[in-house]
């Protein structure tokens, strides 16, 4: 038996477990729409009085003492978050890569608009008729607006190539380090510090959780982390646990720490010129004004990296170049082929008597490159300055053997040397100017190709991830509505049971000891 | 697996976006009639399609140039009809100094006559379309031939000087125009000069219609050019001592040499008949590439339409599904 009071007791917990119960369902359909909510669960103990543990007790059978609301805990699997903050690290990756390269692919693609191809194949056209009528002003005119054309769309992709990497730097700059790597591990640090306080003073704030979750999912996004947990003993009988957050390269197995309790790392983006480098400022850690560029092995960051340093096969191995390939790839292979069409016409406009006439030049004593190749002031002066024959038997220029000898030059194979005036250096493609323009273009397409299919893929994971974890952690209406239901039965119940009991009282009270009254 | 109202949501939004995205696709082929519009989406079929634009482009360029070739050759065989009606009045002319005449004023106006067929025959050599002179070879711009004292210039050259078989002669008959028309235009890698073999030649040197050098005829060293002869033969009818025997020397010399109009004639002609086949030829690859384009950029229209209106009709049904998806709950149906 237990007291009779002590059963008020066990109907006020049993209604109030159930009044606890309507109100979490209640918070759990009012949050049902809040992005990062987990569900929350009343978790209830049902309570009893062992009689060993008191010091005159008669072994006995007693009932138990009701129910107890032990906590209200949130309902989430820490293998699942594992596992999506992973892929979503992932999909940062190839999102940034999909979108860059599709930029790139925009400046240089030409199935549905005219470029640098078209233009190369429009000079060629010119050169054909140039070569019917060599000793004709007007033609020769149009031949040299062909041949412009050709250099200014070399100029447009080479300025629009460093648009687009502007544009990336600036993205990784001002929006991914600036406003959201940099403020994310700064709120993640403070919540840590609230959380360890609530925790001390023994409460459990799901909301704050929650709240940190989501900043870290977000974050997983953008770089490859790993979250670990370092308990911390605050009294005998109370240890809670203080989350640290590093970036984590899975090849290296390199631990890079950017959040530590209430402590957090920031990034910066230094512009050297031909490469990006991230530099942290630390607060903690040995990495202060560090490079860590190499840490980032996947999320947006990485994705940028790759854009913006990527250099293919311009990278230099020794120096542990990016080889991905990137603006900076792109961009050295348009200089190449600049550098080598000027180098071929340059060449083959020697005159007769040997004289080497530049019909392509770049500004003073520099290297020619796409950004800067131009027609030559004397070639612009003079349309005529461009050789139509070599050989000197009339004298009258009427022969065109010259202008077929470009345009078979335009046709044949040469090697695509990175330094054309040095015939020892690396050749990177050997075929014609077209060949390796539509090369360029098939290169950047099926590089796109790649990305989206790599996107597509790692987006469906992440969304089955997401919907695994919605499954365990999101509020179903049906769900709750049954609950509700459920609990308010339940709340009855006890009500009923009070009742009861003060019936039951009520009985001893009034009605007992009363015979023949 | 606990289905959550977020879940469905969050799905039905995914088709319908994957959903108008396909929709948007096949609405852009339809309308813009091609399979991609950009070389992502098809990357072997684009880089197909840019082979086949170049070599459009190429063709274009050949077609451009057989038909300079074709008018020039045009040209050419007008002005040696010309010059055979030339030659024949000229032999006439002589035929009747010869036979007819008798005394000196009747050899005389002969004479003129024939001088005045050889100006018109300096004419028409040194014939000009467009500003570009038919017979100079590579000399386009200035009259290739012109007369200094008397005797026939060829390019500043005196034709009687001409040794036959000569280097000189040699590259002279060899100077022409010509024209890269897709026969895979070659240089020789020694002098850097073309391989005529590999382009087409379309003009003809005036030196191969006249003819150069000297011959000796019965010891007298005669012209071998159409124009010195004519006036070797109008001196020896204006001469005193004019002799029969001379005469039918240079007569029989003219025929000779005259010889060389008709067979320019018949090079330009099969020039202008192998011009005709290489035009046929270039026709049917451009037909073949343009069909070639089409198949690799071009969307077939019915089948664009019929996957578009099944996109549609899915679409349809995505959006229908999901008023009635997302609406009911318990909630419905409490109470």
């Amino acid at each position: 038996m237990i007291p009779t009071f002590m059963a008020y007791q066990i109907a006020g917990r049993a209604m109030s477990s159930s009044r606890a119960n309507i109100d979490v369902t209640g918070n759990n359909i009012a949050n049902v729409n809040t992005p990062g909510y987990t569900r929350q669960r009343v978790d209830l103990n049902s309570i009893s009085s062992s009689g060993y543990t008191e010091k005159y007790s008669i072994p006995k059978t007693t009932t138990g003492f009701g129910v107890e609301i032990q906590n209200i805990s949130q309902i989430r699997d820490p293998f699942l978050d594992i596992r999506f903050r992973n892929q979503n690290a992932e999909n940062g990756t190839y999102d940034v890569l999909l979108a860059g390269l599709s930029d790139l692919e925009n400046i240089f693609d030409e199935a549905d608009t005219e470029g640098l191809q078209s233009e190369l194949s429009n000079f060629q056209e010119q050169l054909q008729i140039f070569s019917q009528t060599p000793t004709s002003k007007d033609v020769s005119l149009i031949v040299r607006t062909a041949a412009q054309k050709v250099t200014q769309i070399m100029n447009v992709y080479a300025r629009q190539t460093e648009e687009v990497r502007a544009q990336q730097i600036y993205d990784l700059d001002h929006v991914i380090i600036q406003n959201s790597f940099n403020a994310k591990v700064k709120n993640i640090a403070d919540l840590n510090l609230q959380i360890r306080d609530e925790l001390i003073h023994g409460s459990t704030p799901n909301e704050l959780f929650d709240q940190r979750n989501t900043l870290i999912d977000e974050l997983s996004g953008l770089v490859n982390i790993k979250v670990t947990a370092l308990p911390e003993k605050i009294s005998e009988n109370l240890t809670i646990e203080n989350l640290n957050i590093s970036i984590y390269d899975s090849a290296t197995s390199g631990y890079l720490g950017i959040v530590s309790n209430g402590q957090y790392n920031t990034l910066s983006v230094a512009d050297t010129g031909d490469s990006v480098e991230i530099r942290m400022s630390s607060s903690f850690g040995p990495f202060d004004g560090k490079d860590i560029s190499a840490n980032f092995s996947e999320g947006s960051i990485k994705g940028y990296l790759d854009l913006i340093n990527g250099k293919g096969a311009y990278a230099d191995p020794l120096a542990n170049e990016n080889t991905f390939h990137g603006t900076m790839y792109y961009k050295s292979v348009t200089d190449t082929l600049a550098a080598n069409f000027a180098s071929l016409f340059n060449d083959l406009n020697t005159d007769a008597a040997g004289t080497v006439k530049p019909l392509f030049v770049a500004a003073e004593g520099t290297a020619i490159t796409a950004g800067n190749i131009r027609i030559s002031d004397a070639w612009l002066s003079d349309s005529a300055y461009i050789t139509t024959t070599t050989s000197d038997l009339t004298g009258t220029g009427g022969e065109g053997d010259n202008i077929l000898r470009m345009i078979s030059g335009m046709n044949s194979d040469i090697a695509f040397t990175s330094d054309p005036t040095d015939p020892t250096s690396q050749v990177f493609f050997t075929g014609t100017f077209a060949e390796y323009t539509s090369g360029l273009i098939a290169e950047l397409s099926l590089e796109v190709e790649l990305n989206q299919n790599f996107s597509e893929t790692a987006a469906t994971v992440l969304s089955n991830l997401s919907f695994s974890r919605e499954s365990i952690s999101g509020v179903s209406l049906d769900e709750e509505g049954i609950n509700l239901m459920a609990y308010q039965k339940s709340y009855q119940a006890a009500a009923r049971y009070f009742t009861a009991l003060d019936e039951a009282v009520d009985i001893i009270i009034n009605k007992m000891g009363l015979v023949g009254r | 697996m606990r289905i959550t109202n977020n879940m469905i949501t969050a799905k039905y939004i995914r088709s319908l976006g994957t959903l108008s995205y396909d929709l948007d696709r096949l609405n852009t082929q339809v309308a813009s009639g091609r399979s991609f519009m950009k070389s992502s989406e098809n990357t072997s079929a684009a880089v197909k399609a840019y082979r086949v634009r170049r070599d459009l482009s190429k063709a274009e360029s050949y077609q451009s140039n057989i038909d300079h070739a074709e008018s020039f050759l045009t040209n050419t065989e007008s002005s040696l009809f010309h010059m055979n009606e030339l030659v024949q009045t000229a032999k006439e002319r002589i035929s009747v100094g010869l036979n007819g005449t008798t005394t000196k004023n009747e050899r005389v106006i002969v004479a003129t006559e024939i001088r005045n067929l050889q100006n018109q025959l300096l004419q028409t050599l040194n014939t000009n379309a467009s500003e570009i002179h038919l017979f100079g070879g590579t000399n386009t711009d200035l009259p290739p031939f012109e007369v200094s004292g008397g005797k026939l210039l060829y390019n500043t050259i005196d034709l009687d000087t001409l040794v036959s078989g000569s280097a000189q002669e040699a590259e002279l008959l060899g100077d022409s125009l010509y024209v890269d028309i897709g026969l895979n235009a070659q240089f020789d890698p020694l002098t850097g000069q073309a391989d005529k073999s590999t382009v087409f030649e379309y003009s003809i040197p005036g030196l191969r219609i006249t003819g150069s050098g000297t011959t000796s005829i019965n010891g007298t060293d005669t012209s071998n050019n159409l124009y010195n002869l004519l006036g070797e033969i109008a001196t020896e009818f204006e001469s005193d001592t004019f002799s029969t025997t001379r005469m039918n020397d240079l007569f029989g010399h003219f025929s000779d040499v005259s010889v060389n109009v008709i067979n320019t004639l018949t090079i330009v002609g099969s020039k202008t008949s192998y011009l005709e086949f290489m035009t046929e030829r270039l026709e049917t690859r451009t037909l073949n590439l343009q069909e070639n384009q089409l198949a690799l950029e071009a969307a077939d229209p019915a089948k664009a339409i019929i996957h578009f209106e099944s996109q549609k009709m899915a679409y349809t049904a995505a959006l229908k599904m999901g008023t009635s998806i997302i609406q009911p709950s318990i909630f419905d149906y409490i109470m």
